[in-house]
């Protein structure tokens, strides 16, 4: 897939393309998701959101696609605010959730094209880029096919090829492979690498796992324990393509690992379990 | 976020509610000649009340709605309980319940009125046999969830028969047999009252009807906001927190707080 | 309290199995009534009683035109209710607004005895045939209603936020992501609302009305011929359930194909 395909909005390589300044998120009065967070994600970059589970990372998902308003900040995509007024106004968005969320009544194909639609796209494009996205993540054959018919696997490739087949500004993805098997969810990792550096998308990528974010990100924020704040920023010295079982990220995991001990190591359990919404 | 803001609008909705019934059920009095104006229904509240001799009937009422209701209550756990088994008692019981389901209360009172003639049997005959198919079903529901997984678990702890039921069907039974009872609650003081229409001389039905006989409409309505009264201050003061409290280890709590649909 | 759905009509042996759980329900229950014939000293009417009162009533044209009566009745209540019902239930289960304005009207409403409608709604709107309909219509809309809701209510959330991120647009939300999921709510809330009209109906009939099903049912009633309102009875409950079943079992069977 050539590069400009998936470009929207700004120049290629500016570096705050996403600007996220002094969030803040309460789901109550005593609660908060979210404490004063910043933020930057250049355009075309891979960022992995790294924290503990509970700890909010998935409610910062939620305020980026508009889902949730936040109680204080902003959150800037490609210098547009996100989750602001009607439709053509913010900037649009591809999610990976981390179950599926394909209308099961519809096929893999009716899936598409109801989001595709709802975007716009004029009718002779949206089955070329049926067939295109589909392709791209190799689920072409089940176009037809129910998504309760497919794998798990199988559902969370149709998800993504949802996702980049609206040409969003940025692709949001909320631990998308946690439930897979890891044989499984080893393949999809190496094919959203390969899938991000041929398309140029920026991605912001939600994860627990500290070896799967090293293995996919240019760079990690790693977040406190709820509230959310940022912890540090690591930028992943690791050329491409990186190998999931490379001796130096295993040895930046380690790293990560001791790092992190104090910040998430503590309280692990008394974390209410409907937290992380 | 905004949870205790959109609490207290949700209060002040309801009350708007209430209040445009209210105003309904004011446009009517002025507008008919036999609604009993608001002003003559409130002043009549605190005479109503202190009379003696409605309680006798009151009472009556409610000891008619409990028997019967766990009458229905046993007979539909039996019921469930053949009918999760099969063979052909199963399905027997299978075919009464069902032709239970289809019987208008109307008939049913009718009828126990010439078998049971005037007498109190009649009443629990109607109520418990209208409400018994409903249980019966809610339950057998819940006996054929059963978490076969608990169910292995607890093969593999080697649960007896007696721990089997205490720890795991008997727990997960008990949200099923609380929808029955809450349902079936409202069901069986609606349903006596109407058997008590026809059947007795005694109960709030009978009073209704026979304030509304002599056109006395004050009582009459008096009557029905009682019963109303009665109805929902044990359900929703009684019942519901009983559930909450018993129920309280299923994660409901997000449940209760319904978001709205996306614009 | 939704009517349990009819399931697929089996073959071979299940059928078999049926038919002779069938026949001894059916044995039982006429030995159990023939118990109580005689036990009551011939104040339960016989079956043989019943059995000429039915063989009378099934063949008299007139009672069919009574059923008609009725049946009109009920259709109007039917549609009715199911209509107010279904908009009222649908807007309730997407906004939460409109739910705390109308739940305690609802609440309310479903605490009302039925024949306490009936009466209110001679008082207010006199003896004509539509008072009666009208008070049936009100005592179903609050069933239905709750149905509705529930099954609204219990939608995949996920599915709301999928339908917001990807701007899926009110009508498309409420074509491709809720109708589907209510479906079978719809449906068990149409089938409750049916059952409940059919069997509310010959209250409003044994109350207000000289024609009907029900005033025919009650008339056998004061004129102390119990085979007849029996057999009265019988008839109709069959030839409802007969509706029940040829209409709505495969009407459901089809709109709920994709589950399968």
């Amino acid at each position: 897939m050539r590069r400009e395909d998936a470009v929207t909005l700004g120049p290629p390589g500016t570096r705050d393309y996403i600007r996220v300044e002094g969030l803040r998120v309460s789901y109550d009065r005593e609660n908060t998701a979210i404490e004063d967070l910043d933020m930057v994600v250049g355009k075309g970059e891979f960022v992995a959101v790294l924290g503990p589970s509970g700890c909010g990372k998935s409610t910062l998902l939620h305020v980026m696609a508009g889902l949730l308003r936040p109680d204080a900040g902003r959150i800037d995509i490609g210098g547009r605010p996100a989750g602001g007024a009607a439709n053509g106004e913010s900037p649009r968005i591809g999610y990976v959730f981390q179950d599926h969320r394909l209308l099961p009544w519809r096929t893999v194909g009716q899936n598409l094209s109801t989001v595709l639609r709802a975007a716009e796209v004029n009718p002779e494009e949206i089955e070329e880029r049926i067939d295109r996205y589909l392709g791209m993540l190799h689920v072409e054959r089940f176009r037809d096919t129910w998504p309760m018919r497919l794998s798990g696997g199988q559902r969370q490739r149709v998800s993504i090829a949802r996702a980049l087949a609206v040409h969003p500004a940025v692709v949001l993805m909320d631990e998308p492979f946690s439930t897979l098997d890891e044989v499984t969810a080893r393949l999809m990792r190496q094919q959203l690498a390969e899938l991000w550096q041929e398309s140029g998308q920026t991605i912001v990528f939600v994860t627990h796992s500290i070896r799967e974010a090293l293995f996919l990100a240019d760079r990690i924020y790693i977040l406190t324990r709820g509230p959310a704040r940022v912890f540090d920023v690591v930028t992943v010295p690791l050329d491409r393509p990186r190998g999931y079982e490379d001796p130096r990220l295993t040895e930046l995991e380690g790293q990560i690992v001791a790092r992190v001990m104090e910040v998430w190591g503590y309280g692990a359990v008394d974390v209410p379990p409907d937290r992380e919404g | 976020m905004e949870g205790k803001r959109s609490q207290g609008l949700d209060l002040a909705l309801g009350g708007l509610g209430l209040a445009t019934l209210v105003l309904l059920y004011w446009v009517g009095s002025r507008t008919t000649t036999f609604v009993p104006p608001i002003g003559d229904l409130l002043s009549q509240i605190p005479v109503f009340l202190s009379e003696e001799a409605i309680w006798p009937d009151v009472l009556a009422t409610v000891q008619r709605v409990f028997g019967a209701l766990a009458m229905a209550m046993v007979a539909g756990f039996l019921a469930a309980y053949v009918m999760n088994r099969g063979g052909l008692w199963g399905r027997v019981i299978d075919r009464y319940v069902n032709l239970m389901l289809g019987i208008p209360s109307t008939i049913a009172a009718l009828l126990a009125l010439f078998i049971f003639k005037r007498s109190e049997v009649g009443v629990y005959f109607v109520v418990a046999i209208i409400t018994f198919p409903f249980v019966a079903l809610t339950l057998l529901q819940g006996l054929r969830a059963a978490d076969r997984r608990l169910d292995e678990m607890s093969h593999v702890y080697r649960f007896g028969h007696v721990a089997h039921a205490r720890h795991v069907a008997g727990p997960h039974l008990v949200p099923y047999t609380f929808a029955a009872l809450r349902n079936e609650y409202a069901h069986a003081w609606k349903v006596v009252v109407l058997a008590e229409l026809f059947a007795v001389n005694t109960g709030m039905g009978a009073r209704f009807a026979r304030a509304f006989d002599r056109f006395l409409l004050v009582d009459a309505m008096l009557w029905l906001l009682l019963f109303m009264l009665i109805l929902l201050g044990t359900e929703y003061l009684l019942l519901l927190p009983a559930e909450r409290r018993i129920l309280r280890w299923r994660a409901s709590a997000r449940e209760a707080a319904a978001g709205e649909a996306p614009a | 309290m939704a009517v349990r759905a009819a399931r697929v009509g089996p073959i071979g042996p299940e059928r078999l199995r049926r038919a002779q759980a069938f026949v001894v329900a059916a044995l039982l229950a006429l030995a159990v009534w023939q118990l109580a014939t005689f036990i009551s000293d011939g104040w339960v009417p016989s079956l043989a009683e019943i059995a000429t009162a039915f063989a009378e009533d099934v063949t008299t044209p007139s009672v069919y035109a009574e059923i008609w009566i009725t049946f009109k009745r009920i259709l109007i209540a039917f549609a009715g209710a199911t209509s107010v019902g279904i908009a009222l239930g649908v807007a309730m289960g997407l906004s939460r607004r409109i739910t705390a304005f109308f739940r305690p009207i609802v609440v309310l409403g479903l605490a009302i005895p039925d024949p306490v409608y009936i009466i209110v709604a001679i008082l207010v709107l006199g003896t004509d045939e539509s008072s009666g309909l009208i008070a049936m219509i009100l005592a179903l809309i609050p069933f239905v209603v709750n149905i509705v809701v529930s099954g609204v209510r219990s939608r995949d959330r996920g599915l709301d936020e999928m339908s917001s991120v990807y701007r899926l647009g009110r009508r498309r939300y409420l074509i491709d992501v809720v109708a589907r999921q209510v479906a079978p709510a719809l449906i068990a809330a149409i089938r409750t609302c049916f059952a409940f009209s059919w069997k509310l109906v010959v209250l409003v009939e044994a109350l207000t009305q000289p024609r009907g099903i029900g005033a025919q049912i009650y008339l056998s009633f004061r004129l102390l011929s119990p085979e007849h309102m029996i057999a009265l009875a019988l008839i109709f409950i069959l030839v409802l359930r007969a509706v029940e079943a040829l209409v709505f079992a495969p009407v459901e069977r089809r709109v709920l194909a994709w589950m399968r």
